[in-house]
């Protein structure tokens, strides 16, 4: 039975349904100690002076920690701009200044209560473009002066701009200046700053050894990354810090980087003790990171037959205070502004930009969903505008194979309209519907980031079973499955006799983490060539012992024979052999690309820029209650172009998930602010979707094997999300003609936009 | 505090102290997780007299002297899972795993109500749960796919009648249900 291609249970599952999971709040060590971060109260300050007398005398203490105490380096994923704890400014309302770690929770609140802080406000800024005028309070005036990774990111510090991401192609800004007004569609949209919500909060656990070791358990979705960061952090190389990841509940981005870790080891080291730090679920709200609000702005410009022709879109991201990953959600927003369809002439502009707001980072989709919502939204429009069906409008503009990228890039494969064609046909549309109902249409697109590398290590036990060794630690996604599916399928071996090993940074090959959409991809390649390797390494030593040429030995379906003759050995017989004879068997793969360039930074082109590509379409049907303007979603189809599917009960969760995820987006969630403070940080006031919210979602591969991935493979995480939201708000359009440019689409401003189409529809 | 948990009498300590902390910290029932502290993620739900509730607004106090259930009392012998754990596997109804005990214990109480609930039914029972990974779909389909099993004459018994503990006796404050609340 083949490995691949069928719904291979999860290898974690038994464990996880027989409460065996264990996260960083489960983790038990002697002696552990308990660990609490002290946070701003104030959105911009500059901290005068800090106490820690008082709050060193509570009973049951054992450290306090503060910016004097520790290296504190600066991290970030490209501009490195963010200490783990305040130094002498504090720049949003929730930032680090101080832990403390005590016997018990209680003494940790005490102690913190004690702790004095003297600050001295600071001009602060809340409204992205209002940073970005002149004369608006500077986040960061040294920013020139950090560390910066400039082959993504583009800074203009005195306009507190992170990143400013540029594509021009043809002369758009002449066309639209010259078009007729009939010709000219102009459109503002927003969306909100939504919170990861991962069920488990941020966690993580030191212990400290000697000779400046130490390892930190954690709840992260990328260990070398945060292994990377706390280099910095404390100060010292990345040889003396092991990082082990828990079992981790829910990540979406949001466990990238440096939270809870730095806290947890700074502390240990101060008490000489384990300890434990574990986020509230309002530090998680109003202390981590968000997924970026925007403000998109476009304008487009038709032929005299209707087709697109020129397009200008301003994409203006609220980064926060930091850049966590702010300047790659500038730059995939960029390169998602007209989505997949064929626009000849293009002015993009992507902004992240500094506030006083708690960091905006990496969040599934990054960007796209942002981008898709504002550009189908708008194209939607356009259609209506020239008076033409909007999926006809789509697939008349829909990219095909061999079209270049608005970055230039040459796409293979771009089943855009076919995925727009099923999607479409399975929603019914343009079929008859009552008034208040309606469908709508989004296409979905996303880049996968590259550079990107990951390596694997594959053992070979003696009785012909494997252990394998990766660096992605499984946080959900599934990737320890499909790893394991992988290996077994390239050795021929059941699924039972390969097991993947628990994830260390001491013991486990680098990999870039749980992100983009880059694990089934990049180190499923690499699990491929550590597997080539042991075939390679089986076949030598079945040749030795069948005394026949390597070359004549065949190495396939768990065993290796010599060719046309009925003499071989199964893989546990050569497994045996080699440790008396070759010593152990180890495979070792990696995967790199080749050939990416950064985009130029003036033009926004580049022969080769991101990993793959990813297509697909989403559709739904909702009905808009008239009286209260609630929005029920009836149905929801996603079409997602993922090359083969490895595991289709996999692939149908992270799709599903990923659909109620954009649900949220674009209905229910939305973190609130009120002078720099998150005014609804509990899920009590932040409405995640239940299972009451969220229809059965039809989830449709478009199996297109790409060239490149493992057996044809491609991640499928994130698409899921991105084009949900336009798709609402569509159908929201075709059921009661209100145009919503804002999300999420409440029950309030779907009222009002009713009213205000009433009395002559304006969008905006 | 005596209480009933998974069938055994234990010692929950201070009556004052909440059921979530007590189950993690006093027996290391691990699988009951604490998500929000405001009841409302159901990461931390058990049964209480085989009625879901969010340990994590319940005291201990409520509970003496009643039944509480928690994941590790769900397997009739290790190596032999209950049918609602064997369908949560087989339908792919977890990924990151951290609400699944929750959503097991809440099916639970469902299944031991209702022993053919439609899609609506449980996706109404379940609202006191979330999960961001799943979408929910396989989840509900894991919980009709139990349904039969448990059904059947001979099945591992009911939460209402689970194993061994004394009748419930008279309760103080009433929990909130940790299912089928109200939302807003």
């Amino acid at each position: 039975v083949s490995a691949i291609g069928r719904a291979v249970p999860r290898v974690d599952g038994v464990r996880k349904v027989t409460g065996g999971g264990r996260y960083a709040c489960d983790l038990r060590f002697p002696r552990l100690l308990e660990g609490l971060v002290v946070r701003s109260t104030r959105p911009h300050a500059r901290i005068r002076a800090i106490d820690t007398a008082a709050a060193r005398a509570v009973p049951g203490v054992r450290a306090v920690v503060t910016a004097a105490d520790v290296p504190n380096g600066l991290w970030g994923s490209a501009m490195k701009d963010q200490p783990s704890m305040a130094t002498d400014v504090v720049r949003y309302l929730g930032e680090p200044v101080a832990a403390v770690a005590a016997e018990d929770e209680a003494a940790c609140l005490e102690a913190a209560s004690r702790l004095e802080i003297v600050y001295e406000d600071l001009p602060a800024v809340f409204d992205a473009e209002e940073a970005m005028r002149p004369g608006a309070p500077l986040v960061h005036p040294d920013a020139a002066r950090y560390a910066c990774r400039t082959t993504v990111c583009h800074p203009e510090p005195e306009a507190n701009v992170l990143n400013h991401v540029r594509i021009r192609r043809g002369d758009a800004e002449a066309l639209l200046a010259g078009a007729a007004p009939g010709a000219l569609v102009k459109g503002r949209y927003r969306t909100q700053a939504q919170q990861h919500a991962p069920m488990e909060t941020h966690g993580s656990v030191a212990v400290p050894e000697p000779g400046g070791r130490i390892t930190v358990y954690t709840s992260t979705q990328a260990p070398f990354l945060v292994r990377a960061d706390l280099a910095a952090a404390l100060g010292r190389p990345e040889s003396l810090i092991r990082v082990v990841p828990t079992d981790c509940g829910g990540g979406f981005g949001g466990k990238m980087h440096l939270r809870a870790e730095p806290f947890a080891a700074w502390l240990a080291e101060a008490a000489g003790r384990p300890v434990r730090v574990v986020f509230a679920r309002s530090e998680e709200f109003s202390a981590t990171t968000t997924r970026h609000a925007a403000v998109i702005d476009i304008a487009t410009a038709v032929d005299g037959s209707g087709r697109l022709l020129a397009a200008r879109v301003r994409t203006v991201l609220d980064t926060g205070a930091y850049s966590d990953s702010g300047e790659m959600v500038a730059w995939q927003t960029a390169l998602g502004a007209v989505g997949p369809y064929r626009v000849p002439h293009l002015a993009v502009d992507s902004y992240a930009v500094y506030t006083n707001h708690v960091p905006a980072g990496s969040f599934r989709g990054m960007g796209w969903p942002q981008a898709i919502f504002a550009w189908e939204s708008h194209l939607d429009e356009v259609a209506r505008a020239v008076g033409r069906d909007p999926l006809a409008y789509r697939l008349e503009h829909a990219l095909r194979d061999g079209d270049p990228s608005p970055t230039g890039e040459i796409i293979q494969q771009a089943p855009v309209a076919e995925a727009l064609r099923q999607a479409a046909e399975r929603i019914g549309w343009g079929r008859p519907r009552p008034r208040w109902r309606g469908v709508g249409l989004s296409t979905v697109m996303k880049t996968s980031t590259a550079p990107s590398t990951a390596g694997a290590v594959l053992k070979l036990n003696e009785d012909g079973g494997a252990d394998l060794l990766v660096g992605a630690a499984e946080i959900g996604t599934g990737v320890h499955t499909v790893m394991a599916q992988l290996a077994a399928e390239a050795l021929g071996l059941p699924m039972e006799q390969v097991r993947v090993a628990p994830v260390d940074t001491a013991t486990c090959p680098y990999d870039a983490g749980a992100r983009s959409d880059r694990t089934t991809f990049h180190l499923g390649q690499a699990v491929l060539a550590a597997a080539e390797d042991v075939r390679e390494q089986v076949r030598d030593l079945a040749a030795r012992l069948l005394e026949a040429r390597a070359e004549d030995v065949e190495v396939a379906g768990g065993r290796a024979a010599v060719r046309g003759t009925a003499r071989g050995l199964s893989l546990a017989e050569v497994a045996a052999a080699s440790s008396q004879l070759s010593g152990p068997i180890i495979g070792r793969g990696r995967h790199q690309q080749e050939g990416i360039v950064p985009l130029d930074p003036e033009t926004g082109q580049s022969p080769h820029a991101v990993s793959h590509f990813k297509f697909g379409a989403q559709a739904v049907e909702v009905e808009v209650e008239p009286e209260t303007g609630a929005v029920r979603v009836l149905r929801l189809v996603s079409v997602h172009d993922c090359g083969r599917v490895l595991n289709p009960m996999l692939m149908e969760g992270q799709v599903a998930g990923a659909a109620a995820m954009g649900l949220g987006f674009a209905l229910l969630e939305e973190l609130r602010f009120d002078g720099g403070q998150v005014t609804n940080p509990t899920l009590m006031d932040y409405a995640l979707p239940t299972s009451a919210d969220v229809p059965e979602i039809e989830v449709v591969p478009l199996e297109v094997a790409h060239p490149e991935g493992p057996f044809g493979a491609k991640g499928v995480g994130e698409p899921g999300i991105i084009g949900v939201a336009p798709a609402v708000a569509n159908a929201v359009r075709a059921a009661c003609g209100a145009r919503l440019t804002r999300l999420p689409i409440t029950w309030e401003r779907v009222l009002d936009a009713v009213e205000q189409g009433a009395a002559g529809r304006r969008p905006g | 505090m005596e209480v009933w948990v998974n069938g055994e009498a234990a010692d929950l300590g201070e009556p004052g102290g909440l059921l979530l902390d007590a189950l993690r910290q006093r027996l290391e029932l691990l699988s009951v997780h604490r998500g929000c502290e405001s009841s409302y993620c159901g990461a931390c739900t058990v049964l209480l007299d085989g009625a879901p509730v969010h340990s994590c607004t319940v005291l201990v106090g409520v509970a003496a002297g009643r039944r509480v259930e928690t994941v590790e009392g769900l397997q009739e012998a290790p190596g032999r899972l209950h049918p609602l754990q064997e369908a949560f596997v087989a339908q792919g109804a977890l990924q990151c795993g951290f609400c699944t005990s929750g959503f097991l214990m809440a099916a639970r109480a469902l299944l031991a109500e209702s022993p053919d609930p439609s899609e609506a039914d449980i996706r109404r029972h379940l609202i006191g749960n979330i999960c961001r990974c799943t979408g929910y779909q396989q989840i509900v389909r894991a919980v009709r796919a139990a349904a039969p099993a448990l059904a059947a004459p001979g099945a591992v018994p009911a939460a209402s009648a689970a194993g061994g503990a004394p009748p419930p006796a008279a309760a103080g404050l009433a929990p909130r249900p940790a299912s089928g609340g109200d939302r807003p």
